[in-house]
């Protein structure tokens, strides 16, 4: 078996201004005396949120690259990943060796996840002035993406958003997969997200980090009770995606 | 089991199984599909910056011909001298050097290096077998790839050059769709009205062996835009 590679590839996806580039500012302040990062941006013009990144001093500008996607932001996380991974390798080799690759979506709508192709895990951000009906809803992203980020949650109060219920619904919708509510000015929300993505890296390295593809699809659910067969072992899948 | 099933993902290559070999015209199909992961979606045949320069989107048939009539045809010829060097041991660095003699704009390079790139990725999974494609050392130019994967496919001279031209005009007229309003089914009727001048093109080139005959009509006005293009920072397209 091939070494499992070094550098941990995370996808940051959700609709626009929910605050994935803040996100990844936040994870370059936490985490880049301590690991080596580099970020890749996908917007609809090339390079507001690189822009916004590079201005933000978290990171060597060198390190920030944003990839044209054709007015297509969906099919470059996911059907045709070849652009992203190329600047994703070319980052890998040119500052090896890299702990963490950010990749960030262009920010789009509530179905756009990132193909397992392209990113070793990834992150939905959710913002609680988005409403809290949003996390109840679902969607491929907000019910299997690897991490749910519920962001600003100090503007909770200031939206009407009832915060704890709106949690309570994103994990209720996720069968037990992690919510993070967090806040850039609560240091201890940044702690959780920070321990999240170093354990994710850890797995990597321990090569038990299999990529979970949140799908484009609503996903094969057992509210039912009635039972079927199932294939005994899991199949391999191309994720026989609908174009975006 | 009560976790939900989403689709399972491999990153895993599947185990290579013969293939029995498919006709010219299906392998054309399927290279000319624009659904093919090779980072189209990011192309727009330099048409986003000829928009921004002044081409009127009425002219988007006309920029297809022009392109058609040279920096399409370099490529398309290049393709094809790169197939028939790969198929009888020929000299590859060679064309290299006459198809970037040939292509003056260092971004118009540069694209074709980073699509190149990732149609070779596609070409050494879907034919795993071909050594050339294996073992590539040579600079990833696209033509160059794609010349080199149609041998591996068994693509004929006269489809590689078709799939080469007809691209090219979907290129620019998808992109065009994004760029320009239009109406998607006009595109159509000017692919239509198109082909013609792709069919010109693999006449011109599809006999073609000898890199020193590769067309060097070059296009200093598309080129000069592709050299803009590229150093702009609000764009939609790549290239
Ligand atoms: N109050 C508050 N505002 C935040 C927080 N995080 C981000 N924001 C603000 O939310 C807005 C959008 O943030 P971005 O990080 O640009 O969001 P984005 O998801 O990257 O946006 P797009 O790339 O355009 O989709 C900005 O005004 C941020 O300052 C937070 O924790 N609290
Ligand atoms: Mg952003």
């Amino acid at each position: 078996m091939p070494e499992p590679r070094q550098t941990l590839r995370l996808g940051v996806c959700g609709p626009v201004g929910t605050g994935k580039s803040s996100l990844i500012a936040t994870l370059c302040r936490e985490l880049g005396r301590s690991h080596a990062l580099a970020v890749v941006t996908n917007d609809i013009y090339t390079d507001e949120d690189a822009r916004f990144l590079r201005s933000a001093g978290v990171l060597d500008p060198e390190r920030i690259v944003g990839v044209e996607t054709g007015a297509c932001p969906h099919t470059a996380i996911r059907d045709d990943v070849s652009a992203n991974l190329a600047v994703v390798e070319d980052l890998e080799e040119r500052f090896e060796p890299l702990d963490l690759v950010l990749v960030e979506s262009g920010g789009d709508n509530l179905t756009a996840t990132f193909s397992p192709a392209l990113v070793d895990a990834q992150v939905f951000v959710l913002d609680v002035a988005g409403g809290g009906d949003v996390a109840r809803k679902g969607g491929p992203g907000i019910e299997r993406a690897d991490l749910l980020v519920v962001n600003k949650t100090d503007l909770a109060p200031h939206v009407g958003v009832d915060l704890a219920r709106m949690v309570a619904d994103a994990t209720a919708a996720r069968g037990g997969r992690p919510v993070v509510a967090l806040s850039r000015h609560d240091p201890d929300s940044v702690d959780r997200l920070a321990g999240w993505v170093l354990d994710r890296l850890e797995a990597l390295r321990a090569g038990v980090l299999e990529p979970q593809d949140p799908g484009p699809m609503p996903a094969h659910t057992h509210h039912h009770t009635h039972t079927h067969d199932h294939d005994p072992a899991p199949q391999t899948s191309s994720a026989g995606a609908a174009r975006a | 089991m009560e976790t939900p099933t989403g689709p399972v993902p491999s990153r895993r290559a599947a185990p290579a199984v013969p293939v029995a070999g498919a006709s010219s015209h299906a392998l054309a199909l399927l290279l000319a599909d624009a659904r093919l992961p090779v980072g189209g979606h990011t192309q727009s045949g330099g048409l986003e910056p000829a928009l921004q320069r002044g081409l009127s989107p009425d002219g988007l048939p006309g920029y297809c011909r022009t392109r058609l009539a040279t920096v399409a045809r370099t490529e398309a010829a290049t393709a094809v001298v790169t197939a028939y060097a790969a198929r009888h041991g020929g000299d590859l660095d060679l064309v290299h050097a006459h198809w970037a003699a040939r292509t003056p704009s260092d971004a118009q390079r540069s694209t074709a290096y980073e699509l190149g790139r990732a149609l070779l990725r596609l070409g050494r999974r879907v034919w795993p077998e071909d050594p050339l494609l294996a073992g590539w050392s040579l600079p990833t130019a696209r033509p160059l790839v794609l010349g080199a994967v149609a041998a591996a496919a068994g693509l004929a001279a006269a489809d590689l050059a078709r799939v080469t031209g007809y691209d090219d005009v979907q290129t620019v007229l998808a992109a065009g769709l994004k760029l320009a309003p239009a109406d998607p089914l006009q595109a159509v009727v000017w692919t239509r009205q198109l082909l013609p001048a792709v069919d010109a093109l693999v006449d011109a080139v599809h006999g073609l062996t000898d890199p020193a005959d590769i067309p060097s009509g070059s296009a200093p006005q598309i080129e000069e835009w592709a050299q803009a293009h590229a150093r702009t920072t609000r764009r939609l397209f790549r290239a």
